[in-house]
């Protein structure tokens, strides 16, 4: 029954008038230059049906929108999306003068360069020391808790041993060699460790800062001065003292 | 929004100078320097404090996490950004290329169709128009 429509469909394409089983291959007719003519809507109907009474696996690849008028499978045309690959995505979002800042000259490498006031010994992975972001995420700390500040009790804790630091402990303040930065930052470090009665030894006004000509050079001369003055019989905090052995309490 | 960043970051500085000279007591204590330490204790926490309320307002940032693996690796978080707008270009570039080819190919076949094709074509214009959308 399937070739008997077959050869139906063939024969009202081609031009052979009565359908008589299966035609051989010089009757179908595919001559150079002739174009079949249009179906009539069932036998279009036909034709889209009958792929898959064959077993063909034509329908179920068969896209929505397809028509068969007047080409088989003419789909419709997508809509066209205004922002493509065709235009400059850095001008369409106005990030020209992010990209001229960032890949018009060049970035330094190092972690220091980005935060050049940060202490302590930056630019080594943060792996090495366990200070990487990448731990604070693995192992979040512990948050919710309320901070409140140190009663007397619990600052009796924190009395220290006097005198210098053991080596391997002192690395924390040693920066690496700053190189002169364009930029002139103002810095309110003030030189002089000693505590001080008064609040806040920090200036509130940070966003303005200079930076001195050689901070490391000025800290280290104030801390061989200060050396020198409690060496000194006339340094005051030294009346009247002896090396402590106040231990920890 | 720079002015909640520029909150945090006054907090930050102001914490880290806490810390640092936290340090510089430390490495040489001496006892009349104890007052000096309790109150940079303290200091440290109301810092964090201060840290802590600057939270609330930052709650919508988002990070990207490569970032980080950048900054632990002791590198200037701005060749991120760098790589980033770098690589939006060279996609970009690439993609426009693709376009470029496929509508010179589309021209060149809808030209040589028309050659071999000529009625096929025409009826194919007058459903899509001249000039259908790519």
């Amino acid at each position: 029954m399937d070739t008997c429509v077959m050869t139906e469909m063939f024969s009202t394409l081609y031009g052979q008038s009565e359908a008589q089983g299966p035609p051989g291959s010089s009757s179908l007719g595919f001559g150079p230059g002739k174009p079949p003519p249009p179906l009539p809507q069932n036998q279009a109907a036909m034709a889209g049906q009958l792929p898959p009474q064959l077993g063909d696996e034509g329908p179920a690849l068969r896209k929505p929108g397809a028509m068969n008028e007047p080409f088989y499978l003419l789909r419709e045309l997508p809509v066209g999306n205004e922002l493509t690959g065709n235009t400059n995505l850095i001008t369409h979002y106005n990030l020209e003068h992010a990209y001229n800042k960032f890949c018009g000259k060049k970035v330094k490498e190092k972690l220091s360069n980005f935060l050049p006031e940060l202490p302590g010994m930056i630019d080594c992975p943060g792996t090495q020391d366990g200070s990487s972001l990448r731990s604070l995420i693995d192992k979040p700390p512990v948050c919710g808790n309320s901070f409140s500040p140190l009663t007397g009790a619990l600052l009796t804790g924190f009395r220290l041993h006097t005198g210098p630091l053991p080596e391997q402990y002192r690395l924390m303040h040693i920066q690496p060699p700053k190189k002169k930065s364009k930029h002139k930052h103002k810095h309110h470090r003030p030189q002089d460790p000693l505590p001080q009665e008064t609040p806040s030894d920090s200036d509130p006004k940070k966003k303005k800062k200079k930076r001195d000509d050689d901070p490391d050079r000025k800290k280290k001369k104030k801390d061989k001065k200060k050396k020198k003055n409690r060496h000194s019989p006339d340094h005051p905090g030294l009346a009247g003292s002896q090396p402590n052995s106040n231990s920890l309490r | 929004m720079a002015e909640k960043f520029d909150n945090l970051e006054e907090h930050l500085e102001k914490f880290i100078e806490n810390i640092r000279q936290l340090g510089i007591i430390v490495s040489d204590f001496q006892p009349s320097s104890q007052t000096g330490l309790n109150q940079k204790l303290n200091f440290m926490i109301s810092g964090l404090q201060d840290i802590e309320k600057c939270r609330q307002q930052l709650h919508e940032i988002n990070v990207p996490l490569e970032v980080f693996e950048y900054i632990d690796q002791g590198r200037n978080p701005q060749l991120y950004t760098k790589e980033c707008l770098e690589r939006a270009l060279a996609r970009n570039e690439q993609v426009k290329g693709k376009i470029d080819t496929m509508t010179k190919f589309k021209s060149l076949l809808i030209s040589e169709l028309g050659k071999v094709f000529p009625e096929e074509m025409s009826r194919y214009k007058a459903i899509h128009g001249e000039d259908a959308p790519s």
